[in-house]
């Protein structure tokens, strides 16, 4: 008996053999090693979720629902920013953090510069959402399950640093595998300066003194000089990456959206010709007509204009940051006197801005001259701000996100609408899970900013009026 | 691998070579056989009285053995009277056993296949006869384990899915990930029990159900990890085990014909409103020329009062339609649901030949299940072939083997709520005729659908005839359909070689082969683009098994030790497509045909695990049982450093009824045990990669993008721990009359393998780590009984219960909440959490928000409640009991039998219920208010439905009266508080009414016995508290592994059928 039991005890301690093939663990069905270019490729294909989404489209009021009219009347629901992380700034921080970066796809410093300024811009975009963001502690994986919020300040303070390391480091020399400026480097600084300048002048009320300091330097570093210039996403005639727009509308059927009374009285008056760009003429009678924001009563889809046919092909492009969105931004620095030229320089901005927002619309601008000459239209100093804000916020149409923050900045259009009583909300509600997943930190944030309970109505750290 | 194995062999060999203990003096020799059927009895102890030498007999019941000095031999069995020979100089002694009465049908099936005496169990397992389980013909068969064993949870689908998901808790939720499905292991072949389902979609099953109900002669359900110690981390859920009905050696060619016919029909439908139709105002359109119309753009029954009113239905809209351009009464349809289900059918044929010659049984079966379902153009086809054989090559090597094929061909319907025809209780029009809807299709080949854009409001036509938000539920039906269907085979071969009396060993490789085909279409003329997906997914698990088991008996002691291996090697590859962009041609399914460059995936996964394992039972007068178990694995899927590991397992019975002469006390047996479970995680997650994104083709060339995948691995990945403990007793009262069996129960998982989900800030939106614990405490009890025993009628009652209590104690540090999983409706999220120091799964979403003092629901400015945010914790979802009861009358040759079981507790939410409402189906949209009015009265008249709350403005308290669809627009969309059922329920589960022809009645007829049948399953819900037409015993999720929200679920479905069974 006692022999047996040794016996057994040794034959099960024999077969403890855990060698196994070497590779067997090894994933054979994806690539244990990636490219900087295809990690930054990556992040460029989340670029139209930034602007492709309803809800931006509902803060600005652009558009208003014909139907299920729900979401445009901002219910306190929260909105996740967890998509930004995982996605694109993960995968840029990747490229960051890298220490083994390929010179075949192109000079590193390069490839770095460029991951530096996608970056900048997709947490520009997070902060002016929510306010306090993750950020320095962000992207840390295993080293930081629970990242904390970083000010609206420091962020912006930082991001100045970060684009302007990016504009500094770059060397001669092309990167590869390049969806937006195909590898055109003197592109990706312009853009970079750009975005540098467009976050500068968002500091207008709350921090002059930086914001001017900032915009003129990154004026001076050289901002996008034409439409070709412009941050966009080109859609393809290709169901892998077709526009947002064209799947809901045509492919679902989903006539839901048409264009707002708000948007509609800021043009049809003015026979501006973007207007038969952005939206349909209605079905009953054939004109230009706007569907009231927040609508529950009389809301349809044969009456009123619905979002235009151009907008929603399925390779329309998604214009992210503009040559018209620059020079309506030089025109508005130069009327507040943050750089030189006054009136006469701004006027000038002005114009030009809206000539290139034309262009880049694809209107039809044998009216521009008529356009242009109208008493409200033509820059008159006495209303220039509100008149450059309302221009622009046309233009910024259907990247809402942005033309709601100008909207918070500067308060035009001045006819926005609250529907059911909600006005338009300042910032967007932390999602859930961060209450659970995050405790803490989410609590010291919504603390700091909101003393303690936020809502859709607690204000950035930058929007103060 | 090659190495460890040979090295087993000769350590094997060793031991064996220690029972030769060999005596000298006088030889007898004999056979043992039973007294009732005179075949051969194996295993039988013969013992010279008063010494230890003994041996026993070989698979022939054929014994050789030196009896010395001694006069007298001792043969005993368990389950048999012991009997005491006197040699007087004999050398060959046969003797016949008598069967032990009170011992009877003691015997259980434990881990890996060993027959054991009950009494000596120190844990708690639960058989069911296979008879049992094929009472009512349950499609899956795991679904007829619900309610007939104790501790054992059975969520089921709907008969309507025809072989749908069946999920199997065994004492509670045993992991924070809710993972918790058992083993299944049939004849000793582990087979696969995955799933290809989605949350929704079209439910396909759980793998399990391709074992043939007919084949099986029992299951034994091994509860606890003491139970399973044997089967390693693969049986750290509990193991169902299957025990398929054999051939008996020297028996009679015997054929068994069966043949059963059902009709499947739906029941327990939700209410419907009848009087407002479709539209989303009272008031109606028109066209141009005065016509009033249907509003076909709205899929929602807002619309104004079928009164008869004379309207153009969007029939009339369809220039081909014969109804174009007239008018017709605008009326209600109250069956218009109803009337879209069929009467299914099942019909089901078999054949078993069974028989066996001197040295060999067999057993062969045939099944062939045809199945229409109640859903339009759904169908299951299902064929099984079961061989099993077993030779005697010599008397001492035994070849035995069974080999199960299963073919299943399916064309099923989707559930969840904006699959298939589901939509119909949720998105519809009351005023729509099902009747119109079936003719789906116009002789020119163009379809007519029911939800389309407005006509043009200058020429009163149709300008598209595209679906908009719905298609005909018939077109979905009928030419958007998916087909499944998988090949599968699955048993062992073994050799088992009886190296000395009671020592043997054996060998066995098992596999488990299939290869599942999974299509979809979306054809022209539907919503979207068309369209066309394949997947084509093979599986093979094999098994290699050496076991050696050595039994001994001396005197009062007696000794069964178990060693063994197994080395377990899984390759599993999937290759799927679907077309991108379109079709190129109408009715032409294939990848070829994808407009844009199609996505496409294959996939490999390889996994191994080694084990080693032992067992040692030790017992002292039939009385005093001792088990230690040891069991070492060796995973793959770990980091090398951290994948071997060790868990030991023991347990006790003490048969105290040995001890007393008490008569009435038949049996009674204290158990109790202690062990340790672990377990591994899937493949691939020691290891980083990334994602391969899709190829963007833009001007300047193909870009190529790669991505880092959400889920963070881990390269310091440790095996988790389960500790359990349980302990219990087993009574038996006059001889069988009466049974009781009691065990209490507690599981410690900790330092579990999860995915935790993390801040998505971190960069990741999970990571696999090890953290956490969670207890599970529980009884269980089982009653038998049989009431009434005499020459005219028995009648025997089993009933079952169990109670598990759960509780999530540690998560991970910083992380109070593990998210088990989310559902997001029109923006609207709920959750299920579980929180540390609550039980696991916790319904979260948005509640009413109230007043502090009064509890009061408060109203904002326009009197609509207030909600929370979605963080509103409604509790465990997880019952407090479940269980079964079971009547089975006997008169002469009749054989009456009906089961119920039920559900105390659990709770769910219903989108179902919440969306009927919210769209004004519900026949609470048009109550009758306590003024009198209609709640769709205007509200200035009288109508209105009466909120009551405090203004959350004035704080003063309001009651007032809101426009119905307003109400119910906030109500039954972002208020999830409403929707929020219990989910308790008694389900009347199977009847069956049986006579029995025996010889004595058919005489000549050259047959041995026919059997008939009535019988009927899931025939109604005798007590539910959740709303009429939601099953809670059927709640949708697919594959989910907690059934937590109820969304589009398919009807319930009631099958009364007919069948006969002939013995030759």
């Amino acid at each position: 008996m006692k022999k047996s039991i040794i016996i057994f005890s040794i034959a099960i301690l024999s077969s403890a053999c855990n060698n196994f093939d070497e590779d067997i663990n090894i994933n054979p069905n994806a690539p244990s090693q990636a490219s900087g270019t295809q990690l930054i490729a990556n992040a460029m294909t989340s670029l139209p979720g930034l602007s492709s989404t309803t809800s931006g489209e509902f803060m600005s009021q652009y558009l208003s629902e014909t139907q299920y009219v729900n979401a445009s009347l901002y219910p306190q629901s929260s909105t996740s920013f967890y998509w930004l992380y995982q996605g694109p700034l993960m995968n840029l921080e990747a490229v960051l953090e890298s220490d083994d970066l390929s010179g075949n796809e192109g000079p590193v410093a390069n490839q770095l510069a460029v991951a530096k300024i996608l970056k900048s811009y997709y947490m520009w975009h997070t902060t002016d959402r929510w306010g306090d963001v993750p950020y320095t502690e962000a992207l840390q994986g295993a080293d930081n399950f629970t990242p904390a919020y970083d000010t609206q300040e420091s962020i912006y303070t930082n991001l100045f640093a970060v684009l302007k390391e990016a504009k500094d480091q770059v060397v001669p020399g092309t990167i590869s595998n390049d969806i937006i400026y195909n590898g055109d480097m003197d592109k990706w600084v312009k853009l970079g300066n750009t975005i540098r300048m467009l976050m500068a002048l968002r500091l207008s009320e709350v921090n002059p003194t930086l914001g001017q300091q900032e915009f003129t330097a990154a004026m001076q570093d050289g901002v996008l000089a034409s439409n070709d210039d412009n941050l966009v996403f080109k859609h393809l005639q290709d169901g892998n990456f077709q526009n947002y727009w064209y799947g809901q509308i045509d492919l679902q059927g989903r006539e839901w959206w048409a264009l707002s009374t708000t948007l509609v009285n800021k043009m049809k008056p003015y026979a501006d010709p973007r207007l038969p760009i952005y939206g349909n003429p209605n079905r009953t009678d054939g004109e230009y007509t706007g569907l009231v924001f927040g609508d529950t009563e009389d809301y349809d889809t044969e009456k009123y204009s619905l979002l235009g046919s151009a907008i929603h092909e399925q390779d329309s492009p998604v214009y992210l940051v503009t040559y018209a969105q620059t020079l309506f931004a030089m025109a508005e620095a130069a009327k507040i006197g943050w750089v030189t030229g006054g009136d006469a320089e701004a006027e000038n901005y002005y114009n030009l801005a809206i000539e290139n927002s034309m262009n880049q619309w694809g209107a039809d601008i044998s009216t521009l001259a008529s356009f242009m000459a109208q008493p409200d239209i033509a820059y008159n100093p006495n209303t220039a701000v509100e008149q450059i804000a309302t221009q622009r916020w046309i233009h910024l149409f259907m990247h809402g996100y942005e033309g709601w923050a100008e909207y918070r900045r500067t308060g035009f259009p001045d006819n926005m609408v609250s529907p059911g009583g909600a006005d338009v909300p300042n910032r967007q509600i932390y999602i859930e899970a961060e209450q659970f997943n995050n405790t803490v930190n989410y609590n010291e944030a919504v603390q700091r900013q909101f003393g303690g309970t936020e809502s859709l109505y607690g204000k950035v750290w930058w929007d103060v009026n | 691998m090659k190495q460890s194995f040979t090295r087993m062999i000769l350590l094997l060999a060793v031991f064996f070579a220690l029972g030769e203990v060999m005596a000298q003096g006088s030889r007898v020799s004999g056979k043992v056989s039973t007294q009732s059927e005179g075949s051969p009895l194996p295993g039988v102890s013969v013992l010279v009285q008063g010494t230890s030498n003994g041996t026993v007999t070989d698979l022939d019941g054929n014994y050789s053995l030196d009896t010395g000095e001694g006069k007298v031999l001792v043969f005993s069995y368990l389950g048999y009277v012991t009997e005491t020979i006197e040699i007087s100089n004999r050398s060959q002694i046969n003797i016949t056993m008598e069967e032990d009465i009170s011992e009877m049908g003691e015997f259980v099936v434990t881990a890996l296949g060993i027959t054991r005496d009950e009494k000596s169990i120190g844990y708690a397992t639960q058989q069911v006869d296979g008879e049992n389980l094929t009472y009512a013909k349950e499609q899956n068969v795991l679904g007829s384990l619900a309610g007939k064993v104790a501790g054992v949870q059975v969520e089921g689908a709907s008969g309507a899915s025809m072989g749908g998901t069946q999920k199997i808790k065994i004492r509670g939720v045993n992991s924070i990930s809710g993972a918790s499905q058992p083993l299944i292991v049939i004849d000793g072949t582990p087979i696969s029990n995955s799933n290809f389902s989605g949350d929704d979609g079209t439910d396909y099953g759980n793998l399990g159900q391709d074992v043939n109900a007919e084949d099986i002669e029992t299951i034994n359900v091994l509860k606890g990890p003491a139970a399973s110690a044997l089967y390693g981390i693969r049986g750290q859920y509990g193991v169902v085990m299957i025990t398929t009905k054999k051939g008996k050696k020297g028996s009679d060619v015997q054929v068994q014909l069966n043949s059963s016919v059902s009709v499947e029909s739906v029941f327990n439908l939700m209410p419907y409103q009848n009087q407002y139709g479709g539209g989303s105002s009272q008031t109606w359109r028109t066209l141009p020329n005065g016509d009033k119309y249907v509003d076909m753009q709205v899929d929602e029954s807002w619309g104004p009062k079928m009164d008869g009113t004379l309207v153009r239905h969007v029939q009339s809209f369809y220039p081909q339609d014969p109804e174009y351009g007239q008018l017709a009464p605008f009326v209600a349809h109250p069956d218009n649901i109803k009337d879209y289900y069929e009467t299914g059918s099942t019909v089901n044929n078999g054949v078993t030949i069974t028989g066996g010659g001197g040295n060999s049984n067999y057993r062969i079966s045939l099944n062939d299940t045809r199945i229409q379902g109640v859903e339009p153009n759904t169908m299951l086809k299902r064929n099984n072939v079961g061989v099993s054989l077993g030779v005697d090559m010599t008397s001492k090597l035994r070849i035995s083997s069974n080999i199960n094929y299963a073919m299943n061909s399916g064309r099923r319907p989707g559930q969840g709520s904006e699959d298939g025809s589901r939509y119909l209780g949720q998105w519809f029009q009351r005023s729509l005729d099902m009747e119109r809807l079936k003719n789906y299709k116009y002789d020119d080949g163009s379809f007519f659908h029911w939800n389309l854009r407005r006509p043009s409001s200058s020429t009163g036509e149709l300008a598209s005839f595209s679906p908009l938000y719905w298609a005909n539920p018939y077109f979905i039906a009928n030419e958007n359909y998916s087909e499944d269907n998988r090949d599968r085979l699955f048993g062992d071969v073994g050799l088992t070689y009886q190296v000395l009396p009671g020592l043997k060993v054996s060998g066995f490789v098992r596999t488990d082969t299939y290869t599942q085909n999974i299509d979809s279409r979306a054809a022209f003329g539907g919503r979207g683009v068309p369209g066309y997906s394949i997947g084509k997914y093979q599986n093979r698990e094999m098994n290699y098994e050496l076991l050696a088991q050595y039994s001994k008996t001396w005197e009062a002691f007696s000794l069964n030790a178990n060693l063994g291996s197994n080395f377990y090697d899984r390759n599993y590859t999937y290759l799927s497509m679907a077309t991108v962009g379109g079709l190129s041609s109408p009715g032409f399914y294939n990848i070829n045909g994808s407009i844009d460059r199609p996505s496409t995936t294959n996939y490999e996964l390889n996994k191994q695990i080694k084990s080693a394992y032992g067992m040692v039972s030790l017992g002292y007068k039939g009385t005093y049982f001792l088990d230690a178990s040891l069991r070492n694995d060796n995973s793959s899927t770990l980091p090398e450093a951290n994948n071997s590991y060790w868990y030991p397992s023991i347990s006790g019975s003490f048969v105290f009824s040995e001890l007393t002469d008490w008569k009435v006390l038949s049996l009674g047996k204290l158990r109790m045990s202690y062990a340790q479970a672990g377990s591994d995680l899937s493949p691939y997650g020691t290891t980083s990669f990334y994602n391969v994104g899709t190829v963007y083709t833009g001007e300047n060339g193909p870009v190529n993008t790669l991505a880092v995948p959400d889920n963070l691995n881990n390269p310091n990945l440790e095996p988790s721990f389960a500790h359990s403990y349980e302990a219990g007793f087993d009574l038996n009262f006059f001889e069988g009359r009466l049974g009781v069996a009691f065990t209490y129960y507690q599981q410690i998982n900790k330092n579990q393998i999860l995915n935790l989900d993390l801040s998505g800030a971190s960069g990741y939106g999970s990571a696999t780590i090890n953290a956490g614990e969670i207890r599970n405490k529980g009884y269980e009890m089982a009653i038998n009984g049989t009431a009434i025993k005499n020459s005219k009628l028995t009648w025997d009652i089993a009933f079952n219960i169990s109670r598990n209590r759960n509780e999530v104690v540690e998560l991970y540090p910083g992380i109070d909440v593990y998210q088990y999983g989310s559902t997001t409706y029109s923006s609207t999220t709920s959750y299920l959490n579980s929180y540390e120091g609550k039980p696991f799964g916790s319904l979260v979403g948005q509640a009413y928000q109230r007043d502090e003092a009064t509890g009061k629901i408060l109203l904002g400015g326009n009197n609509i409640p207030l909600y929370t945010d979605a963080t509103y914790d409604f509790g465990t979802v997880l019952p407090d009991f479940n269980g079964g009861l079971q009547n089975v009358v006997r008169v002469g040759k009749f054989e009456i039998s009906a089961m119920i079981d039920f559900q105390v507790g659990g709770q769910f939410f219903s989108r179902s219920k919440m969306l009927a409402v919210r769209t004004g189906l519900d026949p609470l949209t048009v109550e009758t208010n306590d003024k009198g009015f209609n709640v769709r009265d205007d509200v200035a008249s009288g109508g209105g439905v009466r909120v009551e709350g405090i203004s959350s403005e004035t704080g003063e308290e309001v009651i007032a009266y809101v426009n119905p669809q307003t109400y119910y627009g906030t109500v039954g969309r972002r208020i999830y508080e409403d929707w929020l059922y219990d989910a308790s329920y008694v389900r009347f589960k199977e009847f069956r009414i049986g006579y029995n022809f025996t010889k004595d009645v058919l005489g000549n007829f050259p047959v041995e016995n026919i059997n008939v049948a009535i019988m009927g399953k899931n025939l109604g819900m005798i007590f539910q508290n959740a709303p009429k037409g939601i099953n809670p015993a059927e709640i949708s999720v697919g594959s989910q592994s907690i059934g937590w929200y109820e969304s589009g679920q398919l009807p319930s479905v009631r099958s009364l059928g007919f069948n006969l069974n002939v013995t030759f």
